[in-house]
């Protein structure tokens, strides 16, 4: 995920390397850094740093870090990248399964929208397209896991997306 | 000059096709090494021919053809045979066999055992045995090459591992089968159902009558093994590849695919993660989502970032253009000052 935070750190040298090495300690990639000199409040200097950090877990150890070391952290925005996840499935998958399978999607956590289309057929065959958009590559390997142990147990054919 | 009298095993498809090309090319080799390929012995699955002088390509096809054997009886099994006869390369050519390899595991380990360089379109060896053929090779200081073995025509191999060298490759994905590629392109340009589809690749020679071989992903799971052994450094089999046919890809997935502007192709993959052979939905206009029976490779790599590669992956022709391209670099590694071109 992509994160945004505008701090203030006191205006005396090393500060600024002090503030962003927790970022890269946590495998954090830092996008961008905007130093402004002329924001100096009581001592104090505003930097607004936007990176990306692969998972809640390590921003908040960032976080922690920076509270440690007496960095301010003003404003925080989580700039969300989506990724697209989609399967194709063919098989004879029950009403049951099919909700198991989106619940078990959606559980996973990062899912923004999830949907289901169908085609017509006349068989008991189904296929059905599952499409969505998640907030990192993480979550559509974490459903193509979850797609391949269902698609084992359920019998169904599973074609998945090219995004991972 | 340099010399290279080649033994020809298996005479069918790829084996004649490698008989007319070195005549075809002849010239080039004369005026590049000063003398021509030699062909002193050719089998098939129950004849051979053999002469010291170097056999006539064109007539040893004609023979084939017309009386649908070239030569006589063998009077030992080929292994033997390649022990004992004198040449500097066997191109083996033999049907492809992923149970036990056999019999093209028999004939490169004669050959390299007798210290001889090996080509070879066999992709059951590869597959199978590859650690123990390519060590069996570097022992005994010889070439093992086989382009052909994967995407025909198409030059993957040559050029991840020799061209690619300074790259870090993270991952090679592919079109690996034409005839899946024809099936699936047909249900999504003309609406067919599997199973037409199916018959009108037979018809048109792209598929086997027990079509299961390309239909289940083993050919492509083959070449994924091939890859991941040669160019990626793995140590796998066919077996260790996870592998999901398009056996149950219906129109009604093309056409849920198509709505959301993707085809469905089947894909062989090869990444730090493993080894795979599966349908997969690929964007419209990406590389990987060309119809028709033509093999393509994307390969990732670090300083290049992304090459394309892409060719006839089967045919006659095309399948000897690969032999030719190993016989040329094996002859070039024995010019004297080799290291010069
Ligand atoms: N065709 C292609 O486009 C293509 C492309 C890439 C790789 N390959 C690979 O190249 C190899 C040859 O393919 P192909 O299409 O040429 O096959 P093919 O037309 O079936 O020819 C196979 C040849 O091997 C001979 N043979 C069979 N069993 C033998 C044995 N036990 N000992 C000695 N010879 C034996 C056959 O003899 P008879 O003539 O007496 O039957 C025939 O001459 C296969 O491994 C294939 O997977 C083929």
């Amino acid at each position: 995920m992509r994160v945004n935070v505008d701090l203030r750190l006191k205006d005396v040298p090393g500060q600024l390397i002090g503030a962003l090495e927790p970022v890269s300690r946590n495998d954090g990639n830092i996008v961008g850094v905007v130093h402004s000199h002329d924001k100096v409040s009581a001592g104090r200097i505003g930097v607004n740093l936007t990176f990306e950090v692969s998972s809640e877990m390590n921003l908040d150890k960032i976080m922690n870090e920076w509270t440690a070391r007496g960095v301010d952290i003003l404003k925080i925005d989580h700039l969300f990248e989506t990724f697209h996840l989609e399967y194709v499935i063919v098989g004879t998958v029950s009403a049951n399964e099919m909700k198991r399978i989106t619940d078990g999607i959606q559980a996973l956590g990062g899912v923004e929208s999830l949907n289901v289309r169908y085609s017509v057929s006349s068989s008991d065959e189904k296929t059905a397209l599952i499409s969505g958009k998640v907030r990192s590559k993480d979550v559509i390997k974490k459903a193509n896991h979850f797609m391949r142990e269902r698609s084992k147990r359920s019998g169904f054919l599973m074609i998945r997306g090219f995004g991972d | 000059m340099i010399k290279m009298d080649a033994v020809l095993v298996g005479f069918g498809t790829v084996g004649q096709g490698v008989a007319e090309a070195i005549q075809m090319k002849d010239q080039l080799f004369v005026d590049r090494f000063g003398e021509g390929i030699r062909i002193v012995a050719a089998f098939d699955s129950n004849t051979y021919a053999a002469s010291k002088k170097g056999l006539n390509p064109t007539e040893l096809v004609r023979t084939k053809v017309g009386k649908g054997n070239i030569g006589k009886k063998r009077p030992e099994t080929i292994p033997e045979m390649l022990s004992r006869l004198d040449y500097d390369v066997l191109v083996e050519m033999t049907p492809t066999n992923i149970v036990d390899a056999k019999p093209g595991i028999d004939h490169i380990k004669a050959a390299l055992n007798a210290g001889r360089d090996v080509v070879t379109s066999n992709k059951g060896p590869l597959a199978l045995k590859f650690r123990e053929i390519s060590k069996l090779a570097a022992k005994n200081k010889c070439n093992l090459r086989f382009e052909a073995s994967v995407g025909g025509a198409t030059p993957v191999i040559n050029l991840a591992s020799e061209l690619l060298r300074c790259e870090r490759i993270s991952s090679i994905r592919g079109i690996m089968n034409g005839t899946c590629n024809y099936i699936l392109s047909r249900m999504e340009s003309e609406g067919l159902p599997w199973e037409p589809a199916l018959r009108e690749a037979q018809q048109l020679g792209y598929a086997e009558t027990d079509p299961s071989y390309d239909i289940d992903g083993i050919d492509t799971a083959c070449k994924v093994a091939i890859l991941a052994n040669a160019i990626m450094g793995n140590d796998v089999t066919v077996h260790d590849v996870e592998r999901t046919g398009i056996r149950g890809v219906n129109l009604e997935a093309v056409t849920l695919a198509a709505q959301d502007k993707k085809v469905i192709r089947l894909i062989g993959e090869i990444t730090e993660k493993g080894v795979e052979v599966a349908p997969r939905l690929i964007p419209r206009g990406h590389p990987l989502s060309i119809s028709g029976t033509l093999n393509t490779f994307h390969i990732q790599t670090d300083l290049a970032g992304e090459i394309i590669v892409a060719g006839r992956g089967a045919g006659r022709h095309e399948t000897a253009s690969a032999v030719m391209s190993d016989l040329w670099v094996i002859m070039r590694t024995k010019e004297p000052n080799s290291h010069s071109s």
